[in-house]
């Protein structure tokens, strides 16, 4: 666990972090937000005593971290930041080895643990051990930079705007594998950022500061749903209830038991059309998404498989541990009122609804309901 | 229409129909062997020399040399593909015709026997070496083949051995002296490069903490960083001048290699303490606060990241320092230091003009072995990751 | 800010113009007052032997500055118009070429140069202007390739969308933003050039070396120190001077 108590930083007369009291518990993620220059970063260096406080305490499981000697309580605390600070006359191993060489590791632990923390960050080992940073796009080298902090399994990770210079499409890839990876390895993290989606989507907790003071620490819901002063109110925008989704998984609300055929089997087509089930999804043999029917647009007499939509998995469908506001907006520029969900390789799991969406971001349990589709049986034999 | 021929077609280098600058090259050549002099003839060391022209004085190899030279103008007009080895085949060929021409024309002017009398090379045959090693280098850029590259290199040392051995360009007047000389310059080359190594060591040693402490500190760094500068701006003959008054009053020699190693020390100072300054203060900060954020102690930092993140320039501080200092020794030399530069200041004070080519020619190959030398050392001790990449490599 | 910024540095430029024009005033009077040098040198070396170089040093001095402007002069005067119309697209095709030579001359110690001019064209100061004018070359071609090469694409281009011609471009757009790196190349001509002018005081060519020379053979501190002192003086006053014209020709890059 770590605690800030009542921690101050001054510089000259101007107060960069005043008085900040936080608690971030073990295998947490706590998110700090606010305005630029309101003292996140500040802050985050303070615990890593790369910055040490005007006053207050820093309690890193109990023990005083000013009575620490500064390396050693680095060498245990990861550090990612925004410019990455690959070390560019290193290779990626190189790099990732940085800090079990500090603590005097066996080479072999160190190949070994190099190896398994890039296949961790998505990265092949034997492609990219010896590339020079030089030789990274934007996003791998976030990846080997958040492998780097991993590198002596520090119980706590600070990250400072880890994700802020690459793309929205590759940050969001980054983020999905953030989550994943912590869902595994449950470091107690503190997270800087100034992008509000981001800290919804990965924060356990929250906080929210401006111009050095704390404004508000809770819960991403909490926060949301009841925001304390008009500053927190205003700084997570009108949209709160859109921002909720950012946190709602697709596979919360994902229903099951659609109505499945084979794109190749016309009668099959035609049998499940017939039925009462608005949507026919198609597949391949391999139970791939290749496109739907929607029966009630269908002309009497042509026949079904001529009506199709034929669509691409990868654009006209979700994953399922993406968010539903992502599988909203997907919706909205589609013009669909429901969309597949899909696995990696494009196998159709089930789909979701407008309305479920509506139910979600109104507040309601609709996530936490049971989502078997009872409107429509299961017809048309799975995809078989 | 109009616009695709303008773009520009620079991609290749023979794309154009006439290789200009290689065909300049080979017109500089054919203008120093037809309108300068190519040898100077003195019967004896007092009497004024006798300037000859390539035609009156090399016999059929001066022939040979302006047809090969007009060859390579016709391979700088060559299609892609051929041209890049025409044009070293031209360049080899006509450097071979050069120094035959040379062996040739003293052959034939030298009178048999022990003689004082001397040929020595002109404005002409000099100005048609710079020519063809224009033809050479340009040979080497549009063939872009090391296999050719090294064949080339490899012709031409096998042209000059022959020419010293069967061609009597071991009978010009520098080759003369320096068999008159051998072991005295031979001694003198040693100590010149002792002094050298020696200075560039010194200031070394001094030099790179100086500049991670100027990097560290903003006052030294306002102290050491003008101060080498000025050391710098005084002319080395002076510095030593300047010197004299301190070494005196220390009891110290005024002349000999002690003034000479300060002297050479202190003007060593500045491309290492600089380089070393920028290099190190010019460390990624996104780099520093990494380390520091792993845990590197200030130590470990600087050995592990910032020293070599420096390196590329610390060694061209070294590399400038080295060649800077082979010239300065030579300076040195006029305050007693043995070295090369011994050989010159006697040249001069004799008016024995080749005493001096055989002290200064040497310390151009000294300063090119140094040169080539350090990037080669550069190239093995310096991270691939931040190692400007060579052409070759990007086209690759 | 940014107005600050040019104030402060006018100011420093004025301060700056001021000082080296007063050194120059003050070196060139001393220079002058032989009567003043040779009594401060006796006050230092006494009389036991005549420490004062025959030769007055404002015979020297005009000697010694008359050779280093004039290689300088010439060196500009080649090196300039090289370094950009191998720049230009007339040029191009003789870029590396000349970019190799001018890299390959700065490997030569300037002694070297020196020694092989006097070869082909014996004693005096022609020779030695000239060796210095070869050599100051490289510095200069060099510094202006590199400083015309370092001008962003994208300034060039925006320049050539308003409308402007190639001749206007150069003399506009590029010439000004290189001008640091290109004065830097003089500033080491120049500097170059009055170190080896002093060695070349023994081919002949006269100027300040001469006394140095002179007293290291004879043993006389009085003429080495008088000449060491003036010439160092001298080439710090030319490096001030060039630093000087660097905030006025080229204030951005002299900038903090
Ligand atoms: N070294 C410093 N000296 C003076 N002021 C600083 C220093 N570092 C940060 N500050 C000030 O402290 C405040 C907080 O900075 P920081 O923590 O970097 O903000 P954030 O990361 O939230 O953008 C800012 O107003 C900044 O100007
Ligand atoms: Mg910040």
């Amino acid at each position: 666990m770590i605690s800030l108590e009542h921690v101050t930083k001054r510089y000259g007369d101007r107060m960069a972090v005043d008085d900040l009291s936080i608690e971030i518990d073990d295998g947490d993620v706590a998110v700090l937000i606010g305005p630029s220059g309101c003292g996140k970063t500040t802050t985050l260096r303070m615990i890593n005593r790369l910055i040490e406080p005007t006053s207050g305490r820093i309690l890193i499981d109990g023990t005083d971290a000013a009575t620490l000697k500064p390396e050693e309580l680095r060498q245990h605390i990861g550090y990612a930041i925004q410019s990455v600070g690959l070390f560019p006359h290193l290779t990626v191993a190189e790099n990732i080895a940085t800090v079990p060489k500090l603590l005097g590791w066996k080479t072999a632990r160190i190949v070994s643990r190099c190896e398994e923390l890039l296949a961790l960050v998505g990265l092949d080992p034997a492609q990219y051990s010896r590339k020079y940073p030089r030789q990274l796009s934007g996003g791998e080298a976030q990846r080997v930079g958040v492998a780097r902090a991993l590198a002596a399994d520090p119980p706590i990770l600070l990250m400072d705007e880890p994700f802020g210079a690459v793309d929205p499409l590759n940050r969001d890839r980054l983020q999905g594998e953030f989550l994943r990876i912590q869902r595994d390895l449950k470091k107690t993290v503190v997270f800087v950022t100034h992008d509000v989606d981001e800290a919804i989507r990965l924060a356990d907790k929250i906080a929210l500061m401006r111009d050095g003071h704390l404004e508000q620490y809770d819960s991403p819901e909490q926060l949301l749903d009841h925001p304390e002063t008009k500053f927190v109110h205003d700084f997570v925008g009108a949209d709160a209830a859109l921002k909720r989704l950012g946190r709602v998984r697709v596979d919360s609300v994902m229903r099951t038991g659609q109505a499945t055929v084979r794109a190749d089997q016309p009668d099959a087509i035609e049998a499940a059309c017939a039925s009462e089930s608005r949507f026919v999804y198609l597949v391949d043999a391999d139970g791939v998404l290749v496109g739907w029917i929607d029966s009630r647009v269908l002309d009497r007499g042509t026949p079904a498989a001529e009506a199709a939509t034929r669509v691409d998995w990868r654009q006209a469908a979700v994953r399922p541990d993406g968010s539903l506001k992502e599988a909203l907006a997907r919706m909205l520029a589609l013009g669909y009122r429901s969309l597949p969900v899909v696995a990696a390789g494009g196998r159709l799991l089930g789909h979701v609804t407008l309305s479920d969406v509506e139910k979600t971001m109104e507040g309601g349990d609709a996530h936490l309901a049971d989502h078997t589709d009872n409107e429509a049986g299961s017809i048309g034999g799975g995809g078989e | 229409m109009a616009i695709a021929s303008a773009m520009p077609s620079e991609s290749y280098p023979s794309a154009k129909v006439v290789d200009r600058a290689a065909s300049a090259g080979a017109v500089v050549a054919l203008a120093g062997c037809l309108l300068l002099p190519f040898v100077e003839f003195r019967p004896n060391r007092i009497v004024d020399g006798r300037l000859l022209h390539l035609l009156q004085c090399a016999g059929v190899w001066g022939w040979v040399l302006l047809a090969v030279l007009l060859l390579s103008l016709g391979a700088a007009l060559l299609p892609g593909r051929y041209r890049g080895r025409g044009l070293l085949a031209g360049a080899v060929l006509s450097f071979g015709a050069l120094l035959f021409a040379l062996g040739s024309a003293t052959t034939k002017l030298m009178p048999a026997g022990d003689t004082p009398a001397r040929v020595s090379i002109a404005g002409g045959a000099w100005i048609a070496l710079v020519g063809i090693a224009m033809i050479w280098f340009q040979g080497n850029r549009v063939a872009r083949s090391h296999k050719a590259s090294a064949a080339a290199a490899l012709t031409g040392t096998a042209l000059l051995v022959a020419a010293w051995w069967f061609g009597g360009l071991s009978q010009l007047s520098l080759a003369v002296e320096y068999r008159a000389q051998a072991d005295t310059f031979w001694q003198l080359t040693y100590s010149h490069v002792l002094l050298v190594l020696g200075g560039t060591l010194i200031a070394t040693v001094i030099g790179i903490p100086l500049g991670i402490v100027a990097a560290r500190s903003g006052f030294a760094r306002a102290v050491a960083i003008p101060v080498v500068g000025i050391i710098q701006t005084i002319p080395s003959l002076a510095l030593y001048g300047l010197l004299v008054i301190p070494l005196a009053a220390l009891g110290l020699p005024t002349l000999g290699t002690v003034p000479a190693l300060i002297a050479l020390t202190l003007y060593a100072l500045l491309p290492i303490v600089r380089n070393t300054f920028l290099g190190v203060s010019g460390v990624d900060a996104s780099s520093i606060d990494a380390g520091l954020g792993m845990g590197m102690s200030r130590r470990q930092l600087l050995w592990r990241v910032e020293f070599p993140l420096a390196l590329p320039l610390v060694l061209e501080g070294l590399r400038a320092a080295l060649v800077l200092t082979i010239g300065i020794a030579a300076v040195m030399a006029i305050a007693g230091a043995q070295d090369l530069g011994t050989l010159i200041f006697l040249g001069w004070g004799s008016i024995a003009v080749d005493l001096v080519l055989l002290g200064a020619i040497p310390m151009v190959v000294l300063s090119i072995i140094a040169d080539q030398g350090m990037r080669a050392l550069e190239s093995v001790v310096v991270s691939p990751g931040i190692r400007i990449p060579r052409e070759e490599e990007l086209s690759a | 800010m940014e107005a600050a910024a040019t104030l402060a540095h006018a100011r420093r430029r004025m301060i700056a113009t001021t000082g080296i024009v007063l050194a120059v005033v003050i070196f060139f009077a001393i220079v002058a007052n032989q009567a003043l040098v040779a009594s401060m040198l006796i006050a230092v070396f006494g009389t036991a032997r005549d420490p004062v170089f025959p030769t007055p040093l404002l015979d020297l001095t005009p000697q010694h500055i008359a050779i280093v402007i004039v290689s300088s002069a010439l060196t500009i005067a080649v090196g300039l118009p090289l370094g950009i119309w191998v720049t230009r697209e007339s040029g191009r095709d003789f870029r590396d070429v000349v970019s190799a030579g001018v890299d390959f001359g700065q490997v030569f110690p300037p002694i070297a140069v020196l020694a092989v001019m006097f070869s082909a064209w014996g004693l005096g100061p022609a020779p030695a202007i000239l060796a210095l004018f070869l050599y100051g070359l490289f510095p200069v071609v060099s510094g202006t390739v590199a400083g015309l090469e370092a001008v962003p694409p994208e300034v060039i281009d925006a320049a050539r969308g308003m409308g402007m011609g190639n001749w206007r471009i150069l003399f506009v757009v590029e010439l000004p933003l290189a001008m640091g790196v290109m004065l830097a190349g003089i500033r080491t001509s120049v500097i170059v050039n009055v170190g080896t002018a002093t060695v070349a005081a023994a081919t002949g060519a006269g100027g300040l070396g001469l006394p140095i020379f002179t007293g290291i053979s004879t043993e006389n501190i009085g003429y080495v120190v008088e000449g060491a002192v003036t010439v160092s003086v001298l080439a710090l006053l030319f490096d001030g001077a060039i630093a000087v014209l660097a905030m006025w020709l080229a204030p951005e890059s002299s900038l903090d």
